[in-house]
C-alpha cells in the first residue's frame, strides 16, 4: 500500500507565499523556495504552489519563482492558478513543475485537460475542484471561488477523471482556513466516486483531523497551509503521530 | 563527472538535470547520444512515444554501451531498457535486459502515484544503504523480469524497483524526487560510475 500522503500548499501572490480564510483576508507568510525547502526537511511528501496573482506583474514573476522552487526541491512539486492553455502547462513543466493543477479552464473549457493528458500524461494533471455545501450536495466553484458554476462536485470529478486527470485536488471552501477539519463526507463521497488518488484540502488544524480524513474518509493526501506557515503543527510530529496511529506514511 | 540528459520530447527533464546537480555532475542536455561518463535515459510519458527515438539511435546507443559508457534510466527510461514494451501498442525495446514492460497487475489504482518502500533483493553498489527506505513513483507499467532486481517495491505485484547490469542501471522510481533516499542513490551512482 502506498504511503498517505502529506502535503504543504504555498498560496502565492505576487511572488510572495500568503494565507487566508475561506479564500479571503490575505496575509504574508514568506518566501515560496524558503518555505518549500523548509518543509521537504520537515517531511513534506510533496509541495502544491498555487498562484493566485491577480495582476498581469504578479503573474510574470510566476515562472522565475517556479524555477526557483523546483531547483531547491528534491521532492514532487505541483504548480497550479491561472493556468489557461496547454502551452501554459507546458510552460510549467519545463520550469520544474512535475505536475499542473488545473481548476477553473477545467470547468470552462475541459479540452485543455484532455490535451494537457495525452499530451503529458495523466500524471502530470491534477485538476482542482473547489466545492461548497448547496442543499444535500456540493457545488464546483471556480474563479477562486467567486463563481458558482452549477455542477455537482461528485458529478464533476468522475467527468475530470474521464478526461484524463491523473490526481484531483479536492477543497471545502466552507473549512478552508477555519481549521475545523476536512469535510470528510465530501472527501468519502468523491474517493468512492473515482479511481484517481484525492487530495483533501481545507480545514486542517489539528493532527486528528489528518487520521480521520485518511481514516474515515480514505484520502490518498492531505494537504495544509495555514497551520504549517504558523508552525501549529510540525510536518516531522504530525507523521510520527499518524504512524502511531497505525496510518502508514513517509517517515 | 559527466552526464548527458537524452531528451526525446517525453518528461520532466529539470528535474532530473537538477538532481544530479546536486549530486555534483556536469549536465548537458541533448538530443543525441554521445561520449560521457553517463548517459540518462529520463522518462515520464509512453513507450511508443519513444520508439522512434530509440529506432534512430540504437546503433549509437549500442556502440557508446559497448565502448563503456554507463546508462541510467529513469522511469520510463529504464522500461525502454527491456525487450518489449505494450503501451500504447507493442514496441520493441534495446534488449539490454530480458523482459516486457506491461501494465501493474491488480493495481489498486493507477497511475501508481506516491511513495513506496524499497526492498533489497540482489544487493549491488546502486542499493546501498536503501533497503526499507521511502521512494517516489509515478507509473501505471512496471517490468516483468527474470533478471534479479537490486531492489523491488510492492503496488499489487511485487516489482523491479532498481536494475543493474553490466554498465546499465535503471530505476523505476524517481530518484530526483525522493528527498533523502535519492540523495543517496546519486551518491551511489558516482561511485558505481568509478567501480
Amino acid at each position: 500500500m502506498t504511503t498517505r500522503r502529506i502535503i504543504a500548499c504555498l498560496d502565492v501572490k505576487d511572488g510572495k507565499v500568503v494565507k487566508g480564510v475561506r479564500f479571503l483576508d490575505l496575509k504574508l507568510k514568506g518566501d515560496p523556495a524558503e518555505l518549500a525547502s523548509r518543509y521537504e526537511e520537515e517531511g513534506a511528501d510533496e509541495i502544491v504552489f498555487l498562484d493566485i496573482s491577480a495582476t498581469v506583474e504578479g503573474r510574470k514573476t510566476l515562472l522565475e519563482k517556479v524555477r526557483e522552487t523546483a531547483s531547491v526541491l528534491s521532492i514532487p512539486l505541483t504548480v497550479g492558478g491561472g493556468v489557461r492553455t496547454v502551452e501554459d502547462v507546458s510552460n510549467l513543466l519545463s520550469n520544474g513543475a512535475d505536475k499542473v493543477s488545473l481548476n477553473t479552464v477545467a470547468a470552462e473549457n475541459p479540452s485543455v485537460v484532455s490535451m494537457a493528458s495525452r499530451e503529458f500524461g495523466a500524471q502530470a494533471v491534477v485538476v482542482a475542484i473547489d466545492a461548497k455545501r448547496v442543499g444535500n450536495g456540493w457545488r464546483v466553484f471556480v474563479r477562486s471561488g467567486t463563481k458558482d458554476t452549477g455542477l455537482d462536485a461528485v458529478d464533476w470529478a468522475k467527468r475530470v477523471e474521464e478526461m484524463g486527470a491523473g490526481e484531483i485536488l479536492l477543497t471545502s471552501i466552507d473549512r478552508d482556513g477555519t481549521r475545523d477539519g476536512y469535510d470528510l463526507e465530501l472527501t468519502k463521497a468523491v474517493v468512492r466516486a473515482t479511481k484517481v488518488p484525492v487530495i483533501a484540502s481545507g480545514g486542517a488544524g489539528k493532527p486528528d483531523h489528518f487520521l480521520s480524513v485518511f481514516r474515515q474518509a480514505g484520502a490518498d493526501a492531505a494537504l495544509a497551509a495555514g497551520i504549517f506557515h504558523d508552525g501549529v503543527i510540525r510536518i516531522r510530529e504530525l507523521k510520527d503521530y499518524l504512524k502511531d496511529a497505525g496510518i502508514e506514511v513517509r517517515t | 563527472m559527466r552526464a548527458i540528459v537524452l531528451n526525446y520530447g517525453v518528461g520532466n527533464l529539470f528535474s532530473i538535470s537538477a538532481g544530479l546537480r546536486r549530486a555534483d555532475f556536469e549536465v548537458e542536455i541533448s538530443q543525441e547520444p554521445k561520449e560521457a561518463d553517463l548517459i540518462v535515459l529520463p522518462g515520464v510519458g509512453a513507450f511508443s512515444a519513444v520508439g522512434n527515438f530509440m529506432r534512430k539511435w540504437e546503433a549509437t546507443l549500442n556502440d557508446l554501451r559497448r565502448r563503456g559508457v554507463r546508462f541510467l534510466g529513469v522511469c520510463l527510461g529504464m522500461q525502454i531498457m527491456f525487450e518489449e514494451g505494450n503501451e500504447g501498442g507493442k514496441t520493441r525495446g534495446l534488449g539490454w535486459l530480458p523482459g516486457q514492460v506491461d501494465l501493474i497487475r491488480e493495481a489498486p489504482k493507477l497511475p501508481h502515484i506516491g511513495w513506496d518502500s524499497l526492498k533489497e533483493r540482489s544487493p549491488c553498489i546502486l542499493s546501498e544503504g536503501l533497503d526499507g527506505k521511502y521512494a517516489y513513483f509515478v507509473h501505471s507499467y512496471v517490468a516483468y523480469t527474470p533478471h534479479p532486481p537490486a531492489m523491488t517495491s510492492r503496488y499489487g505485484v511485487e516489482f523491479p524497483a532498481l536494475v543493474c547490469d553490466d554498465g546499465v542501471a535503471g530505476t523505476q522510481f524517481h530518484p530526483e524526487k525522493s528527498g533523502e533516499t535519492g540523495k543517496i542513490f546519486f551518491n551511489n551512482l558516482r561511485r558505481w560510475l568509478k567501480a
